[in-house]
């Protein structure tokens, strides 16, 4: 068995035959029990490639493998996938309660069985008080919480979120990245999101696409560089200590870029070691600090990744 | 079986839920209501002739000369006209008026309620996308199938409306001498009524397959429905033409009209129709589900 939840072999898309590969030969995996963060701009690929794996579309070219048991097929498959599309709408005719319970049940639940499931995935959206409404009368954050529960029910064993987040209210948005957080190790996220500040926060695998291409993929503290990248903010870039932190620091790398310093250590090099010797340089040239930020971020990667082609 | 049976339940419970369904259903409830009420002043109209050919008093309330009338030859011929057989009128001139005419009227409305109702059954959901979530969870084929036999439930049930709003009229604005047999023909006959909508609901689950859109896929099941009794009059004039007999023939197999005549026998044949209808009904899915089954969705 193999030891991704999600495997992409070459593949590639185009919607129509003389249009734009929307994917162009991408390869990619999602280790099993992670949460893998989903990053590309707009039109990057990110929804062909969710619903290539869902099946809605299907590749020209290439393979995706499902937790190494081929390509999605519903009659195999079943509950082995949990998707929340991102621009499909909702049934909704229907209490987010029956609505769960429906789909619980064609993945081959017994109807209590499917009803004690709704019920828990309907806790996790917090949604419970308004199980028995009918969805047409939900704010738009609802909707979208009902659409992540329809991806969480059944416990799929690989979930794909498309914006999960989007349209919530902070709030909402922190109780459910704490309840996605939770399922790490029990089941695969895969989470496509513009607020990369709040992938970073929770993924632990990262896949980045640009123009249908995959960028970049790795662990999260590889991508951002958290183990030997440390960026400091400050308020007078001018006065920062550019020789003396060189001289202190000979096997550290610094280099100013606006007003952020950014401090690059040998692979076995240790950081929190030599943060003492930066903030007590900075402080003596009297450079006030504004952030410490290990790694460069996800978003600055993603930037810095994006106009470097 | 199990998620074809789940889809279609689901398929019930939406429909019911949107108010263009519920609006197609009280529509083709009170237009079997008004066509039979027109039909109770028509055998009215019959009655006064007959009460002056043969010189007795004219009676208000229609239903009071019954008897008489459907023995009378003019009765005849209005059957005749209604099933398309003179052989066939010969029998059915017994049965109570109103059951027939409501047959008859199913022939003519429930391929229209049916292609329009069904036609959005499933482009709708691909339109908004909402298909997914059970794409991920079933095959299109028990989609597909589900949703056909639900909207078969929402015809059954708009035949049962119709039925019974029909027999209102009836007892209302007729003198029914025997309102149990009028009662049990109509019992009888509704379920042909229902049997012959089968291809036409499969016309509309059809037309719903090939387009993202509801309202072309409406337009083109409505067109279709159309046309059918369009070609049922070409290939009647084609029978009457030396050399087209066979053409013809071949035509009225493949129209769901070419049964109705089975549809009236008094016996059980009108189960062969029956199962011709859903044989036709089979062959349109199947027509769609070509083009569904490959679709990007």
């Amino acid at each position: 068995m193999s030891g991704h939840a999600l495997t992409f072999e070459g593949v590639s898309k185009r919607y129509t035959s003389r249009g734009p590969l929307a994917l162009d030969d991408v390869s990619f995996h999602v280790p099993r029990g992670s949460i893998t963060g989903f990053v590309g701009h707009n039109g990057a690929g990110k929804t062909t490639a969710f619903s290539l794996v869902a099946g809605f579309l299907r590749p020209d070219a290439g393979v995706v493998d499902i937790l190494g048991r081929g390509g999605f097929d519903p009659y195999v498959m079943k509950g082995v996938l949990g998707v929340l599309p991102q621009d499909a709408e909702l049934p909704d005719r229907h209490t987010p309660r029956e609505l769960l319970r429906h789909l619980c049940r064609l993945q081959g639940w017994t109807a209590g069985d499917a009803a004690t499931e709704a019920d828990r995935v309907l806790d996790i959206v917090r949604l419970t008080d308004r199980r028995d409404a009918r969805i047409h009368t939900f704010s738009h954050g609802m909707r979208r919480r009902v659409a992540v529960a329809s991806a969480l029910v059944g416990a799929p064993p690989l979930v794909l979120l498309d914006e999960p987040l989007s349209g919530l209210d902070p709030v909402q948005q922190h109780a459910l990245r704490d309840a996605l957080a939770q399922l790490r190790g029990q089941q695969t996220l895969v989470i496509s999101s513009h607020d990369l500040d709040d992938l970073e926060r929770i993924s632990d695998w990262v896949v980045m696409l640009k123009q249908g291409r995959c960028l970049r993929q790795g662990p999260i503290a590889e991508v951002t560089g958290s183990k030997h990248l440390c960026s400091w903010r400050v308020s007078s870039p001018e006065r920062v200590p550019l020789t003396e932190l060189a001289s202190r620091l000979p096997e550290h790398r610094f280099s100013l870029r606006d007003d952020v310093l950014l401090e690059e250590a040998p692979s076995d090099g240790d950081l929190d070691q030599s943060s003492v010797v930066v903030m007590g340089l900075l402080s003596a040239s009297s450079v006030p600090l504004r952030a410490v930020r290990r790694g460069v971020g996800l978003e600055q990667r993603f930037l810095d990744d994006v106009r470097e082609g | 079986m199990r998620d074809v049976w789940l889809v279609a339940r689901f398929e019930v419970f939406r429909a019911i839920r949107t108010w263009r369904a519920l609006a197609l259903l009280v529509l083709y409830g009170v237009a079997s209501a008004g066509a039979c009420w027109l039909f109770v002043r028509f055998v009215g109209l019959l009655e006064n002739s007959l009460a002056q050919q043969l010189r007795v008093p004219v009676t208000k309330t229609p239903g009071a000369m019954l008897g008489r009338l459907v023995t009378s030859d003019m009765w005849h011929d209005v059957v005749a006209a209604m099933c398309g057989s003179e052989t066939l009128a010969d029998h059915l001139v017994s049965i109570p008026p109103l059951a027939m005419f409501h047959l008859w009227l199913g022939f003519l409305l429930v391929p229209f309620f049916a292609a329009s109702a069904s036609a959005e059954c499933i482009a709708i959901d691909v339109q908004s996308r909402a298909v997914r979530y059970e794409l991920l969870r079933t095959g299109r084929i028990e989609i597909v199938v589900g949703r056909f036999l639900g909207q078969l439930a929402l015809t059954g049930a708009a035949s049962a409306l119709s039925m019974v709003t029909a027999l209102g009229v009836g007892l209302g604005f007729m003198l029914v001498d025997d309102p149990l047999a009028l009662a049990g023909w109509m019992l009888v006959y509704t379920p042909r009524a229902w049997a012959f909508g089968i291809p036409f609901v499969a016309l509309g689950v059809t037309a719903s397959q090939l387009t993202a859109s509801p309202a072309w896929a409406r337009v083109m099941a409505i067109g279709a429905a159309a046309s059918s009794w369009v070609l049922l009059g070409v290939a009647r004039w084609m029978e009457t033409k030396d050399g087209l007999g066979l053409a013809a023939d071949v035509m009225l197999q493949l129209l769901p009209q070419g049964w109705i005549r089975g549809m009236w026998d008094p016996g059980w044949g009108w189960l062969a129709s029956s199962a011709a209808c859903a044989a036709l009904a089979g062959a349109g899915l199947v027509v769609g589900y070509v083009r569904f089954s490959r679709r990007d969705l």
